[in-house]
């Protein structure tokens, strides 16, 4: 039987170097070892995937190696959030995501989510190609802090514009605030859209989602 | 100078007398076909609709002579088909169900008239037996280039202008992002580096094959050759420096050992985002002419640092930003980008002028029109002289 330091130390840098399959074992190791599932995820998970970040905006990490932490991370989520759902751990915030109407592309929104995740949120992913009438169902039917779109080309970017103005449009424009990101987008078009924030990566949209909700 | 005259001087490192315009004669060269019939509205063409690579899902204009001509357009494009069987079978397929390539691989109509690349046939494929397992395109289909002799004979009879030749997707990475899905494919470069290097491979092989067939047919009639592969994100590398040397380079190499062993032509390697770091080994495989010069991506902006590094060995084509400058700016931010871009990529030529990305439908045609009209206006030898 190993130490929950041992644990952490395993769960961390399997999740560094995306191992899915490892991770997920050492989170069962130390689950069945009696670590909480709370402790898991932020004594190693949520560390793992900061320095990930950390990692990645160092230059050190690129998108392969991004992407298969956070599945690995995923994978360990996996196992402990029947298990947290179960304990009195309270999401910081709901956020719903989408990529917008006529645009598939999702893998800078997933590892937002990943971070969002990680970061405390309760995440409600709407998938791809979301046209702004699902943006507004989805803020009625589940009452989010924070919308989350994101366009990855010049011709579906309008759809942001779109969005936005839907969700005012059906008057729960103060109920939340807006997050936008995608490749071509900076913090011009945030503001010309009137988006309460911007993130060029999926590190900082957990950052400047906190700040906007007060959150730190 | 002819057009053709103009080009050759440009891509051998002498001074032309006016930067050449690369537009319209391939699909991430290209204009959409929203746009195209826009632009044939506002100069008062009168040509049909034809699509690059007859591929209406790719949306992009085979654009007619005469808009070419008053463009400034100064190449002009020889490309490959699908085998006759797929582009009937595409033809006579059930409307917007899938279009399928003859890798299998392919794309989905997301939208109406909007079609991504979702059909991923070895998406979850993790072995080198699946790789052998898998039923692969015949690249010794003749339909695929039989029109390719003629064309580029005829293009060389009428000696006026320089032919960009490209056949279809011959990128083993995108091919592979293809195949599996981009994201798939970025993760098992990551998980299973010996699979994902075994499909590089596999498909280099076959882009060799076809690639052979293509460069016999075009002979002596070709003075630019198009690959590539996109290496770059909007803010750094899509993999870090060490993964491309160790797996992808060697691909890069070897595919453009290849050509450069049957074709006199100059290699234009096409590849998106900020590939700044990866420069110097593009230099080093072969490449003479980098495309397209993403100047919104990260380090690429720095024209003048483009310029004075790596100016003595390699030709710019492309320069002029789709994100913003050619959607959403007025045909005076056009004309001023133009101008900026002439006055440090341009200095003592080294330089073709074209759109960095597809031009797309959101694209007013005046832009593209105040584009060509700027490098008129400004792109004459000596530079800095009013025309």
């Amino acid at each position: 039987m190993s130490s929950s330091q041992d644990v952490f130390a395993a769960v961390h840098q399997h999740i560094l170097e995306g191992n899915s399959e490892q991770a997920v074992s050492s989170t069962r190791e130390g689950l069945s070892a009696g670590l909480a599932p709370m402790t898991l995820v932020y004594e190693a998970m949520i560390p793992a995937l900061q320095e990930v970040g950390r990692r990645f905006e160092a230059g050190d990490y690129f998108l392969p190696e991004m992407l298969v932490a956070a599945a690995a991370m995923q994978a360990s989520m996996e196992v402990v959030r029947p298990l947290l759902a179960e304990s009195e751990a309270e999401p910081i915030g709901i956020f719903v995501m989408g990529t917008v109407a006529g645009d598939i592309h999702d893998i800078g929104k997933n590892l937002c989510n990943v971070m969002l995740e990680s970061g405390g949120f309760r995440v409600i992913d709407l998938g791809i190609n979301v046209p702004a009438d699902a943006f507004v169902e989805a803020i009625r039917e589940h009452r989010p802090d924070a919308v989350g779109m994101s366009a990855f080309v010049t011709t579906t970017m309008p759809e942001v514009d779109r969005t936005i103005q839907a969700i005012e449009a059906a008057g729960l424009r103060n109920e939340v605030k807006i997050m936008v990101g995608g490749a071509p987008l900076d913090q011009e078009y945030a503001d010309q859209v009137g988006a309460d924030g911007y993130a060029p990566d999926a590190n900082s949209t957990v950052r400047v989602t906190k700040q906007l909700l007060g959150l730190e | 100078m002819t057009p053709k005259e103009r080009v050759l001087a440009t891509i051998n490192h002498q001074e032309p007398d006016r930067v050449p315009i690369v537009l319209g004669v391939s699909n991430a060269t290209g204009i959409k076909m929203k746009p195209y019939r826009a632009l044939k509205q506002l100069i008062g063409v009168n040509a049909e609709d034809r699509y690059l690579y007859d591929w209406p899902e790719l949306g992009t204009a085979a654009p007619d002579e005469e808009t070419l001509t008053r463009l400034g357009v100064d190449v002009r494009g020889v490309l490959d088909l699908e085998p006759d069987w797929v582009l009937e079978k595409n033809r006579s397929r059930p409307p917007h169900s899938d279009y399928v390539d003859s890798w299998g691989s392919g794309a989905k109509e997301v939208t109406p008239g909007e079609w991504f690349p979702m059909v991923t046939p070895l998406a979850a494929a993790t072995t080198t037996e699946e790789i052998e397992r898998y039923d692969w395109p015949d690249m010794d289909d003749p339909t695929r280039v039989a029109h390719v002799a003629e064309q580029a004979a005829a293009l060389a009879a009428e000696n006026e202008y320089a032919i960009l030749a490209t056949p279809w997707l011959l990128f083993p990475l995108e091919r592979a992002f293809a195949m599996q899905g981009m994201d798939t494919f970025l993760m098992n470069l990551a998980m299973y580096p010996d699979f994902a290097e075994a499909l590089l491979w596999k498909i280099e092989e076959l882009c060799k094959t076809l690639m052979g067939h293509f460069l016999a047919a075009l002979g002596e009639n070709v003075d630019i050759i198009k690959v590539g592969d996109d290496l770059g994100t909007q803010e750094s590398l899509l993999m870090s420096p060490q993964m491309y040397r160790q797996i992808l380079k060697p691909v890069h190499a070897d595919f453009l050992r290849f050509i450069k062993g049957r074709t006199g032509a100059k290699v234009l390697f096409h590849t998106d985002g900020d590939v700044f770091p990866l420069v110097d080994d593009l230099i080093e495989i072969g490449v003479d002419i980098l495309n397209p010069i993403q100047t919104s991506a990260g380090k690429m902006a720095n024209l003048e640092e483009l310029k004075g590094r790596y100016g003595q060995d390699l030709i710019f084509c492309g320069g002029i930003d789709t994100s913003r400058v050619l959607p959403h700016g007025s045909p005076e931010d056009v004309r001023r980008e133009v101008k900026r871009v002439i006055e440090t990529l341009g200095v003592g030529g080294g330089l073709m002028i074209g759109a960095v990305h597809t031009v797309m439908n959101d694209v007013p045609a005046e832009n593209v029109l105040a584009m060509v009209e700027a490098v008129e206006e400004f792109g004459h030898y000596p530079l800095g002289e009013a025309t």
